[in-house]
């Protein structure tokens, strides 16, 4: 297995609930050690992506490739190299914690106890109690635990942080960061399926939105806050109408006009300056106003 | 140090790390020899990936801002002047050009400019100074 094998690629992915589309020709590609998001609204695909990806549902056609091994032929295999944190989180009822993590970690050939201990602490969680005791941010917080743990090289997140409080969201975030990327972080890949996009903004180096099965837009996020800019200017008189190549979407109140630009933040910027505005300032876009801006226009 | 990430600067995350250090250690509010916050706890303050940080530390060790000492951390490099002086002019020379579009832009005069220039150039002095005083007070 070589550097550059992707930690996860899809190729023309299609799935189908009968007649119902859910995924549709998805492309993407995830190198070692990147923390990659995938966004979209509910019902846009990423969890049917996520289970294709865990072979827990066959692709209709396309390929999936978890370090190039296919996950529907080598299931052990490609599991061996992953963990997994699903957005809702089911335990045997009747185990306590320790019981939970004694019989998950039989089935992976490493468990740091170290990790363990230490985030038990930090969630002040009890490993005799019994995981149908616990409340919904608890059981995030021991499915986390138990997917950190193992030491994988590919942590898989399918919307981790939706109803959850702010704290517990906060908490979690800070261990993907802390506790999963401590030790080789060149080599800790995360796969993260989320719509509260602001959360994971600073963890997150590459995208791809999803909409409707398919991706459209995929980009790098340093990239894509350098090209996303949102131009505000307000003028004397109420602004003539410009023709400006490149604005995603223009919007005018009274004298002010505001402009979602994509990549071509400077020429219009140029633009507006040779009419004289009174202001004009610009500023990025976040990661989650290039989500609704790529999705509303 | 304290470090402000802002997601609508449009600057690259690591780079906004490394502007801090370099302002930190302009003022005075870094001083030669101080450490900067270890990578892990900083990233999880801040809430961004490691790598964004330890990207941006292994930029300044390459600008020679800052030293890496292995197993103790990264510190601030005593001699500010290894960056080499048409690199340091260059590093300015952008800034410089943005503030003038501006200053053209808001229609601030030449010589309104150049007192303005002066006048935060004297500001800077008088923080440096007190920050100065502070540490000889402190020893």
């Amino acid at each position: 297995m070589n550097e550059s094998t992707p930690a996860i690629q899809m190729e023309n992915l299609c799935y189908s609930y009968g007649r119902a589309e859910a995924v549709n020709n998805f492309n993407l590609t995830v190198r070692p050690g990147r923390c990659y998001g995938l966004f979209g609204r509910n019902g846009a695909g990423k969890t049917t992506t996520m289970k294709c990806l865990l072979n827990l549902l066959r692709p209709k056609r396309g390929n999936v490739r978890v370090f190039g091994i296919d996950p529907a032929k080598q299931d052990v295999a490609a599991k061996k190299r992953l963990s997994y944190v699903p957005d809702q989180v089911a335990f045997y009822p009747w185990m306590t914690i320790r019981e939970t993590f004694d019989y998950l970690a039989s089935f992976r050939e490493n468990w740091n106890q170290k990790t363990e201990k230490e985030l038990l602490d930090r969630f002040r969680l009890d490993a005799s109690q019994r995981t149908d005791a616990l409340s919904k941010g608890q059981r995030t917080q021991v499915a986390l635990i138990a997917a950190v743990c193992p030491e994988t090289e590919l942590l898989v997140l399918d919307e981790p942080t939706s109803g959850l409080d702010p704290i517990v969201r906060r908490e979690f975030i800070e261990t993907v960061i802390g506790a999963y990327q401590e030790g080789h972080p060149g080599s800790r890949t995360i796969f993260v399926s989320t719509h509260l996009i602001s959360e994971f903004e600073g963890l997150i180096d590459e995208f791809t939105i999803m909409d409707a099965g398919r991706a459209v837009l995929t980009l790098e996020s340093d990239h894509a806050r350098e090209r996303y800019q949102k131009i505000r200017a307000r003028f004397s008189e109420p602004p003539p109408k410009l023709a400006l190549e490149g604005a995603l979407h223009v919007q005018t109140s009274g004298r002010e006009l505001e402009i979602i630009a994509n990549g071509a933040a400077r020429s219009i910027e140029d633009h507006l300056r040779a009419q004289n505005p009174e202001s004009l300032s610009t500023e990025s876009l976040t990661l989650e106003e290039i989500f609704v801006a790529t999705l509303k226009s | 140090m304290l470090f402000q990430i802002s997601y609508k600067s449009g600057k690259p995350i690591y780079l906004q790390l490394v502007d801090q250090v370099k302002a930190a250690a302009a003022s005075g509010a870094l001083r030669a020899g101080e450490a900067l916050p270890s990578i892990r706890p900083l990233a999880e303050e801040l809430r961004v990936n490691r790598n964004t940080v330890a990207k941006a530390y292994s930029e300044l060790e390459n600008l020679g801002i800052v030293e890496t000492q292995p197993g103790r951390g990264c510190f601030l490099k005593s001699n500010n002047g290894a960056l080499r002086k048409d690199a340091r002019r260059k590093l300015l020379i952008t800034e410089i050009d943005q503030a003038l579009v501006q200053a053209h832009h808001l229609q601030v005069p030449r010589k309104e400019l150049l007192e303005l220039i002066q006048e935060r150039l004297e500001a800077l002095e008088e923080k440096r100074r007190v920050n100065k005083e502070t540490k000889n007070e402190e020893a």
